[in-house]
């Protein structure tokens, strides 16, 4: 094999790192999208014998957005095997004990469920915040854009700009905001 | 239409063990073959035995069909000599010795002459076609070129695609990868006294560097340090210098990591390739572009067998 | 699920040493023709070797035919070909036609064709013209510059302005409009 071969076939396998900021994401809608860089299905090369799955780092996932009430409704299901080792576990309640747990999850079913899933979960790596490890932030070379646009916040306004906005209706003084 | 009539007859020619109350195979046919089986499988590996003892033999016209195959103009007594090498007159003569002859004496020549002057001929043939088809490889390149086509290996393939391996007269069976090879170069040689050179070029281009068609030629010669070549070769065309610059990286820290270096003359580029480490990448970049300027690389023009050579002039 | 295949030989479609490029070689070495004189299976080769052979045989010089007649035997064509495989067929009551086709198209192989399972219909050394496609292939290059995670590339893709932006430029153009009314009173004016 001649090192050009060699050099050609490096790098059309290469393995990229891409990043993910899942600040106001919802993490089942961003969880198809980032189960594709997981798996190759972004690559033209792709074939499920291949391996050619990429890294993927999400970064943030202490600040998913969760629809509606979800938070306080949405359940996740634990049998230990043994009698009486179910639980139910609710969004909020899992979100506290372990930030990470929801997105993992959402991208673990996302998958389809084959005996490749468990090798492919372990490219994925997921922080609550944005303390990424020095090594691993120097692999990556590619940001996976955001599905949502992330709401600008009104205290995030600074003041002068907050003046621009033109007032549509003024209140009464004397009246009582919700 | 004959399927169809196999198709019937097989339907019709398969009898059941007991077809019109008899035993149409008998109860001794099933443990003779496996007893056979058993003992062809303890004996030790055997050899197949030589075309030319068979009794549908016939040298003669054998000769005739490599000669009109090949669409050549051999002089057929030459044809001769070059098949007979001297291993196989020396054992016929020893033949004859023991059985008595006191003066054994064979009347055919062999082909070491032929062999020598064979090799100078091709390679001589090989550097100028090489020369020919890629103008631009210098001679350190042209000569790996040369070495690939003229290995035992590659002759000894030639030779036998082209039929002598049952028509080559030699004591050794089976017939060796040097034998078959010596056998190539002889037939040049005869070729050469039978017609002349140009002609022999042309049999050595359809037989022999016929071999480099579908191969990847940058695996058979490689420049050892190319970006100090390319910078040599850039600076006499161009009298610029060059310049590697890192334009892609993935997975710096990984053992999986993935460099893409560029290079640039005067900021023009020229190439690029991947790697490793920045090291190998930079290498494989430079390889990359000499390749493309020699005519080596799988996207230059593919090599031309269809040239004729004046070696003579 | 057939499994009709599992038997049979299997490769890629390769072609031997130099073939197609530089001269036209006939890859039939020899054919050997073994017939019995007497039995009617072998009626068919009998009148092929008594009209067509000695054609055949002028046609395609670079063969070499060998007849052995042989007896109580089905009759059988054996060829070799150049890169050492042979294949036989057993031509037993085959009609004079059906031989002369067959010996047509064993001069035309190089390989006994149907015996071979081909795994692909085509073979290239040199798949790709431009060059295999890489992840660089389409990257963007300032994207190499850039220390990620950056905001503003991992932003999503605006396709509509949100409603605060539209009625900040809805707000700015009635100024532009009012201003515009403004300057017009001061040009009556003058004129």
């Amino acid at each position: 094999m001649s090192l050009l071969r060699k050099g050609q076939q490096w790098g059309t396998f290469a393995c990229v790192w891409h990043i993910f900021d899942a600040t106001w994401q919802d993490p089942f809608k961003s969880a198809h999208l980032i189960k594709k860089y997981l798996i190759g299905l972004h690559k033209p090369i792709y074939h499920p014998l291949n391996q050619c799955g990429d890294h993927v780092i999400v970064i943030n996932s202490k600040e998913i957005a969760l629809r509606g009430d979800h938070w306080q409704k949405r359940v996740y299901f634990h049998h230990t095997g043994y009698h009486g080792g179910a639980t139910w576990t609710l969004a909020w309640e899992l979100h506290s004990k372990d930030p990470t747990m929801i997105v993992k999850k959402a991208i673990y079913s996302a998958m389809d469920g084959t005996l490749q899933r468990r090798f492919t979960m372990q490219r994925l790596h997921i922080f609550p915040d944005d303390n990424v490890p020095k090594e691993m932030l120097e692999n990556v070379s590619n940001q996976i854009k955001q599905l949502r646009p992330v709401p600008n916040r009104l205290y995030e306004i600074p003041q002068e700009e907050r003046d621009k906005i033109p007032r549509l209706i003024q209140y009464p003084s004397d009246y009582q905001l919700k | 239409m004959n399927g169809l009539q196999l198709y019937l007859q097989s339907l019709l020619n398969i009898k059941h063990v007991n077809y019109g109350g008899y035993r149409y195979i008998k109860r001794w046919v099933s443990p003779t073959q496996k007893e056979i089986t058993r003992r062809k499988r303890r004996l030790p590996p055997q050899s197949e035995s030589k075309r030319s003892n068979f009794i549908d033999w016939n040298r003669n016209s054998e000769i005739y069909a490599f000669n009109t195959r090949l669409s050549e103009k051999f002089d057929t007594e030459k044809l001769n000599q070059a098949f007979t090498h001297k291993s196989y007159i020396v054992a016929e003569l020893k033949k004859q010795q023991e059985m008595g002859i006191e003066e054994p004496k064979l009347d055919i020549s062999h082909n070491e002459e032929y062999i020598e002057k064979g090799r100078e001929i091709t390679s001589e043939i090989v550097k100028k076609y090489l020369n020919r088809s890629l103008p631009r490889l210098p001679e350190v390149g042209i000569m790996a070129l040369h070495d690939y086509l003229m290995s035992e290996q590659m002759l000894a393939t030639a030779s036998s695609h082209i039929g002598t391996k049952d028509i080559i007269l030699t004591s050794e069976h089976p017939v060796s990868q040097q034998t078959l090879a010596q056998t190539f170069v002889a037939l040049v040689g005869a070729l050469v006294e039978s017609i002349n050179v140009d002609h022999a070029s042309a049999f050595v281009r359809d037989f022999l560097i016929v071999g480099l068609a579908n191969k990847d030629l940058t695996e058979i010669w490689c420049p050892t340090k190319p970006f100090e070549l390319l910078n040599d070769v850039i600076d006499a065309e161009r009298k610029m210098s060059i310049e590697a610059r890192l334009i892609g990286q993935a997975g710096k820290n990984t053992i999986l990591s993935v460099y893409h270096v560029g290079i640039y003359a005067n900021k023009e580029y020229l190439g690029s390739g991947f790697g490793e480490t920045i090291a190998e990448a930079k290498d494989v970049a430079a390889i990359n572009i000499l390749a493309q300027i020699y005519g080596l690389h799988h996207t230059s023009q593919p090599l031309r067998f269809n040239e004729e050579l004046n070696v003579s002039a | 699920m057939s499994n009709k295949h599992l038997f049979q030989k299997f490769g890629f479609l390769r072609a031997p040493f130099g073939i197609g490029v530089g001269r036209y070689v006939c890859q039939l070495q020899r054919i050997t023709i073994k017939f019995c004189k007497n039995h009617g299976c072998s009626l068919g080769i009998r009148s092929f070797l008594e009209h067509d052979l000695i054609d055949y045989a002028k046609q395609n010089p670079g063969v070499v035919v060998y007849v052995k007649p042989r007896r109580h035997r089905s009759p059988v064509l054996k060829a070799e070909y150049l890169n050492g495989e042979t294949s036989w067929i057993c031509i037993a009551n085959f009609s004079r036609q059906d031989i002369i086709q067959w010996m047509e198209l064993l001069k035309t192989q190089y390989h006994d064709g149907p015996a071979l399972r081909l795994l692909k219909l085509w073979h290239t050394d040199f798949p790709s013209i431009q060059g295999p496609w890489t992840p660089f292939t389409f990257k963007n290059p300032p994207l190499n510059q850039i220390k990620f995670p950056d905001k503003k590339i991992g932003e999503a893709l605006k396709f509509k302005p949100t409603a605060t932006e539209e009625l900040i430029t809805l707000f700015e153009e009635q100024q532009e409009a009012e201003k515009f009314d403004q300057k017009i009173p001061v040009q009556k004016g003058v004129s």
